[in-house]
């Protein structure tokens, strides 16, 4: 994939993508840093990328994965992240470095670490796969 | 008292948890149904833009609405024949491209002035930042399809036909004409901000209605992908009242016609040269 090689020749600061561990046709592991200066400076986060075969057309599915899940307000504890890039607003322009520094942006302008108001009954029904749920997206400043 | 108030809590809790579950399970038969209509569809359309057809074959979809027939026969005066597109929410875009390039591969001058257009088009992108690795991805193969037809004599409709039905390739095509449309929507983004409705900025605008798949289109869209290629389209519009034709740019000789019916467009064939393979030009 033209896309794997792009990614680890020249990565954005703060994104590093596993690629031994990395099966280039259906799932990827990035290592992304907390941006200076924010909330999440100095924590490491892992996201797992899973690609269908309709990708680029469909969005891949992404969650954080690994020991620190981020707690923001728009991060479920199990790794699920409410982003509509990730699902509604995709697009086949986007690339894994884009919805990386999304993510990225979206944990540096948080103001306050907390969960999301309905996490425990989320991560208890919800399924596997984030992008069963439909989501709603309805607050564009955190 | 303390004891009254904690039930009353813990009671509108549960109703409260009722409710999201009862929400998340919804989620999944919305979604579930939103995929039996896109399989409903494709079953029934099994082209994405299929062989031309006659124009009558427009009655049977208006059995029961007589209204509809007058409609028909004025289409009839100046149209000869049809090419249906899939209603998966990216006919317009579909449309488009397939009746660009079949008047383009008989029409040298139009084809280098497009191809021109579309490579500025995809620069504006890359200098408001868009990926270049997608999008240039997009463009080659954009530009690698439209040379195959172009090529020589132009490629044989058949060539066209197969083309804009083998999925992926057909997808890769729409995706780039969406591009196209962006990149002008942003660049006249003072002009178009005022035919924009419940969004703040073009910007916005165009990243959840037009660069994601499956997005319809309408009006803002027609405007910006011909202003953006130069490509002068009549869209022959068939509502309830009465019919309206409508030129893009309104002062231009158009190369392409569409047929809009509120929601969905398909490719149209003037009668004074109704065979598909020579359209008027």
């Amino acid at each position: 994939m033209k896309e794997l090689m792009n990614l680890e020749t020249n990565p954005p600061p703060g994104i590093r993508i596993r690629s031994e561990d990395c099966d280039a046709f259906n799932e990827w592991l990035v290592d992304l840093k907390g941006a200076e200066n924010t909330l999440y400076e100095g924590e490491e986060f892992q996201l797992l990328f899973k690609f269908n075969g309709r990708y680029p057309f469909d969005s891949p599915e992404v969650t954080f994965t690994g020991s620190n899940i981020p707690c923001h307000p728009h991060i479920y504890t199990n790794g699920h992240i409410c982003l509509s890039i990730l699902t509604d607003d995709w697009s086949p322009a986007l690339t894994v470095e884009s919805v990386c520094l999304s993510i990225v942006s979206m944990l540096s302008s948080c103001k306050e670490k907390k969960s999301p108001p309905d996490n425990s009954l989320y991560v208890m029904k919800a399924g596997k796969n984030p992008k069963k749920t439909r989501w709603w997206y309805h607050d564009d400043n955190v | 008292m303390e004891g009254d108030k904690t039930l009353a809590t813990s009671a509108s809790t549960k109703a409260v948890e009722e409710e999201s579950l009862a929400a998340l399970n919804m989620d999944e038969a919305i979604l579930s149904q939103r995929r039996g209509i896109e399989e409903q569809i494709a079953s029934e359309q099994q082209y994405l833009v299929s062989s031309t057809r006659e124009l009558s074959e427009l009655e049977r979809d208006y059995q029961h609405h007589g209204e509809f027939s007058a409609r028909i026969q004025e289409l009839k005066l100046i149209y000869g024949c049809l090419r249906r597109t899939r209603a998966d929410g990216n006919c317009f875009y579909r449309a488009f491209g397939f009746s660009v390039f079949e008047a383009l591969r008989k029409n040298k001058a139009a084809y280098q002035a497009f191809r021109k257009s579309i490579t500025e088009a995809k620069e504006y992108l890359v200098i408001i930042g868009y990926p270049t690795f997608t999008l240039e991805d997009f463009y080659e193969n954009f530009i690698e399809e439209l040379d195959k037809v172009c090529d020589g004599e132009g490629c044989p409709i058949s060539q066209l036909e197969e083309l804009f039905n083998d999925k992926g390739m057909s997808n890769y095509l729409v995706v780039f004409l969406r591009l196209i449309t962006s990149s002008q929507l942003q660049k006249e983004q003072d002009f178009f901000i005022n035919f924009i409705d419940g969004y703040s900025t073009v910007k916005e605008f165009c990243s959840q209605e037009i660069e994601p798949m499956d997005k319809e289109s309408d009006h803002v869209q027609m405007n910006a992908l011909t202003s953006a290629t130069g490509v002068c389209m009549r869209v022959f519009c068939m509502e309830r009242g009465q019919y309206s034709t409508v030129t893009f740019p309104s002062d231009g000789k158009p190369i392409i016609h569409l047929l809009y019916r509120p929601g969905h467009f398909d490719i149209l064939y003037p009668s004074a040269d109704a065979t598909a393979d020579s359209p008027t030009l």
